[in-house]
C-alpha cells in the first residue's frame, strides 16, 4: 500500500489558480527559449530584442497596446460565450463580419459626413454584423441542437470565402494590384490616442468594453442567467431560465464584441479591408480568455501580454532571424501549460495511514 | 466525339471525388474510433498538418516516400498520445486540449517549415516526387470504371478498405464492443476490469495516426509540396463527417465521397475555365456540414459519454 494518495480537490481557491498561471507562463517561456535555440539564435539576444520590441520605449508600448486591442475584443467575446459554456470558436469569422459591416457602412454613407457621425455608425455596423454572424450558431444550437463548435468553425470558412469573393470583385479597388477595398474615407479613421504612434481610441473602447462585460456578467439578471446556464444548463432550466433565449443572446453578444475587433482593425488601423484582416485574433482570443480565467478584467492583462508577444516576436525576427510564426506556437504552448497546471493544482497529495 | 469528351470529363470528376475523399475519410475513421471511446478530439486538423509536414520533410530528406508516410503516421500518433494523456489521464477539458494542440500544430508546422526552408519563397517551393497511382492490372483498363475505381493511389485503396475493417472491428470483435461500451457506459466496462483511460489513450492515438496518414496523402500523393495551413479545414470537416455520418463507418464513407465530389467538381470547373465565382463552390462543403448537422437532429447516435471525462470515484 502506498503511503500517500492523490485526491481531487473539491474547490480550487484563488491561490492555486494564480499559481497555475505562473507555472504555465514559466513553462511556456522555457519551451519558447528551447524553440529559439533550435532556430539557431542566441536566446539572450532574442529575449532582449523581444523586450525592447514590446516595452522598450513609449512607441513600442503604444504598438503593443495597438496589437492588444483586437485580441482584447475577441477575448471578451470568447469570455462571454465560454461563461455560458458555449464554445464559440467563431470569433475569427465574427471579426471579419464586423469588419465587413464597418466597410459597408462607409461605402453607403461616403466621406461627406463628419467623424462624429461616421465613427459611431461604423461601430454600430460592426456590432450588428458581428452579432448577427454570432447569432447564427446560437439559433442553430437553441433550435436544432447543432453543435456550436462545428458550426462556428464552419462559419469561419464560409465568411472567409465570402470575403475573398467580395475582395476579388464587387468591393475590389480597381486602381489596386491587390485584392483589397479602396481606402476608407478619412472621417472613418479612429482618432489617435498618443500622438506620433498608431495607437488609436479603439484601445480605450476595448477597456470600456471589458468593464461593461464585467458589469453585465455580475450585476445584471441576464448575466446571472448566462452564468447559471454555463454551470448547469439543466438546473437552470428547472429554475425557469429560458436556456434557448440565453444561448441565442449570448452568442449574439459574443459575436458583436468580436465584431468590434473588426472595426478596430479596419477603420482603426488598416484603413481598408484586406484578405488577412485577422491574424488569427479569434483563436488568440480563446487563449487570452482562458488566461484571464474567463474574467473580463483578467482578460485585459492577458491581451496586453499577447500584444507584447506579437510585437516582441516580430522584433525578434528582425534582430535575430527567428521566424515570426513562432508567435502562434508560443501562444498555443501557453494554453497547453495552463491546462496542464490547471489539472495539476486540481489534485492534492495526501498522506494516508499516518492518521492519528 | 462530344459524347466521348463528356464521358472522360465525368470519369475524371468521379476519380477526383474518390481521390479528394481519401484524406478526410482516413481522418474521419480515426476520429470515429476516438469518439466511440468517448473522447471528442478536436486536434484532427493539427494532426493532419503535422503529418503533412513530417511526411514531406522526411520524404524530402531521405528520398523515400514510404519512410515519409511512416513518419507522418508516427507524428500524428504522437500528437494523439499527447491529447489522449491529457484528456483521459489528467482529465483536462477535452475541447480546450484539442484546440490548444491544434493551434500548436498550426503554428509549429509553419515555424518548422520556415526553419527548414529558409531561403525558399512562396513562388518556388520545394517539392517531392509524389506517389504514382497504382493501376490495378486488367481492372484499370475497364472504361470509366477502371479510371474511377482502379487507378487510384495505394493510400486511397487503403482508406476504402479501412471502412469495412473499422465496421468489423467495432461490431464484430470483443475489443470493439468494449470500445463502444467505454463511449456509452464506462462504468460497466470498468467493472469488467478494462483500463478505461488506457483504452481511451489508445483510441485517440489511433485517431491521430490516421489523421497523420491523411496529411501524408496531401503532401506525398496529392501535391508534392507543403504549404503552411494546407489542410484548409479538412480536419474540421473530418470531425463534422463523424457527426454527419452519425458515428457509423458506412455513412462516414458516403459523407466523405460527397465532400470529395464537391471538391472535385470545383477543381474540374476551374480547370475547364468556368469562372463562376469559385469562392461559392469552395464554401459549399462548409455550409453543407452545417445543413447536415441541422438535418441530423433527433436521430443522433452519439456516444452517450462523448466529451465527458470518466472518474471512477465520481457518482
Amino acid at each position: 500500500m502506498k503511503p500517500w494518495s492523490v485526491e481531487r480537490r473539491q474547490e480550487v481557491g484563488p491561490l492555486p489558480q494564480i499559481l497555475a498561471i505562473l507555472l504555465a507562463l514559466c513553462g511556456a517561456f522555457a519551451v519558447s527559449a528551447a524553440l529559439i535555440a533550435v532556430a539557431g539564435a542566441s536566446v539572450s539576444r532574442a529575449a532582449a530584442a523581444a523586450w525592447l520590441g514590446a516595452f522598450g520605449d513609449a512607441r513600442a508600448i503604444a504598438e503593443t497596446l495597438l496589437q492588444a486591442t483586437p485580441i482584447l475584443f475577441t477575448g471578451l467575446g470568447v469570455t462571454l460565450a465560454f461563461r455560458a459554456r458555449l464554445f464559440n470558436i467563431g470569433a475569427e469569422g465574427q471579426l471579419i463580419a464586423g469588419a465587413m459591416g464597418a466597410v459597408w457602412v462607409c461605402m453607403l454613407v461616403g466621406g461627406g459626413v463628419p467623424p462624429a457621425v461616421l465613427i459611431p455608425l461604423v461601430l454600430l455596423a460592426a456590432l450588428v454584423c458581428g452579432g448577427l454572424w454570432g447569432a447564427i450558431p446560437g439559433v442553430l444550437k437553441a433550435r436544432y441542437d447543432a453543435n456550436e463548435i462545428i458550426v462556428t468553425v464552419m462559419l469561419n470558412f464560409v465568411i472567409f470565402f465570402l470575403l475573398a469573393y467580395l475582395l476579388s470583385g464587387p468591393w475590389r479597388d480597381p486602381a489596386s494590384f491587390y485584392n483589397q477595398t479602396p481606402r476608407l474615407p478619412a472621417a472613418a479613421r479612429f482618432p489617435e490616442l498618443i500622438a506620433e504612434t498608431r495607437l488609436h481610441w479603439g484601445f480605450v473602447l476595448a477597456l470600456i468594453a471589458a468593464f461593461l462585460v464585467h458589469v453585465f456578467l455580475w450585476r445584471t439578471a441576464l448575466g446571472y442567467e448566462l452564468r447559471a446556464v454555463g454551470i448547469n444548463a439543466l438546473a437552470a432550466r428547472y429554475k425557469g431560465i429560458r436556456v434557448a433565449r440565453v444561448t441565442i443572446v449570448t452568442m449574439a453578444a459574443s459575436g458583436a464584441i468580436s465584431g468590434l475587433a473588426g472595426a478596430a482593425e479596419v477603420p482603426g488601423l488598416h484603413q481598408r479591408l484586406v484578405l488577412d484582416v485577422s491574424a488569427g485574433f479569434g483563436f488568440t482570443g480563446i487563449i487570452v480568455a482562458m488566461l484571464g480565467r474567463l474574467h473580463p478584467l483578467g482578460v485585459i492583462p492577458a491581451a496586453i501580454l499577447f500584444g507584447a508577444s506579437v510585437t516582441g516576436t516580430s522584433a525578434m525576427q528582425v534582430a535575430v532571424g527567428v521566424p515570426v510564426a513562432i508567435n502562434q506556437a508560443i501562444q498555443a504552448i501557453i494554453l497547453i501549460f495552463l491546462l496542464v497546471s490547471d489539472a495539476l493544482v486540481r489534485y492534492r497529495i495526501r498522506r494516508i495511514g499516518a492518521r492519528g | 466525339m462530344a459524347d466521348f469528351l463528356e464521358g472522360a470529363f465525368v470519369a475524371s470528376v468521379l476519380a477526383g471525388m474518390i481521390r479528394m475523399a481519401t484524406p478526410i475519410l482516413l481522418a474521419a475513421l480515426g476520429e470515429l474510433i476516438a469518439e466511440r471511446a468517448g473522447v471528442l478530439n478536436l486536434s484532427v486538423e493539427g494532426a493532419m498538418l503535422t503529418g503533412a509536414l513530417t511526411g514531406f520533410l522526411v520524404a524530402h530528406g531521405s528520398g523515400s516516400l514510404w519512410l515519409g508516410t511512416l513518419s507522418a503516421v508516427l507524428a500524428g500518433a504522437a500528437l494523439g498520445v499527447f491529447v489522449g494523456l491529457l484528456a483521459a489521464q489528467l482529465r483536462v477539458d477535452q475541447i480546450l486540449v484539442g484546440l490548444a494542440l491544434n493551434l500548436l500544430a498550426v503554428g509549429g508546422t509553419s515555424f518548422a517549415y520556415r526553419l527548414a526552408f529558409k531561403d525558399v519563397g512562396v513562388k518556388n517551393p520545394s517539392t517531392v516526387a509524389t506517389f504514382e497511382p497504382l493501376k490495378i492490372p486488367w481492372l484499370s483498363e475497364i472504361p470509366v470504371v477502371g479510371e474511377v475505381l482502379f487507378s487510384q493511389h495505394l493510400l486511397t485503396y487503403a482508406a476504402l478498405l479501412l471502412v469495412p475493417a473499422t465496421y468489423w472491428f467495432l461490431y464484430r470483435t470483443k475489443s470493439g464492443l468494449e470500445l463502444r461500451g467505454i463511449g456509452d457506459s464506462p462504468r460497466a466496462v470498468d467493472m469488467r476490469g478494462v483500463d478505461i483511460a488506457r483504452r481511451q489513450v489508445l483510441a485517440v492515438t489511433f485517431g491521430g495516426a490516421m489523421a497523420g496518414l491523411g496529411g501524408a496523402f496531401l503532401t506525398l500523393a496529392a501535391s508534392g509540396i507543403f504549404v503552411p495551413e494546407m489542410s484548409a479545414g479538412r480536419g474540421w470537416i473530418a470531425i463534422a463527417l463523424v457527426m454527419f455520418g452519425n458515428w457509423r463507418p458506412q455513412w462516414i464513407l458516403f459523407g466523405a465521397l460527397f465532400f470529395g465530389l464537391i471538391d472535385s467538381v470545383q477543381l474540374s470547373l476551374q480547370a475547364v475555365g468556368v469562372k463562376l465565382a469559385h469562392e461559392f463552390l469552395l464554401a459549399l462543403p462548409y455550409l453543407l456540414t452545417i445543413v447536415a448537422l441541422v438535418l441530423n437532429r433527433g436521430r443522433s447516435q452519439a456516444p452517450l459519454m462523448l466529451g465527458i471525462p470518466y472518474h471512477r470515484e465520481a457518482r
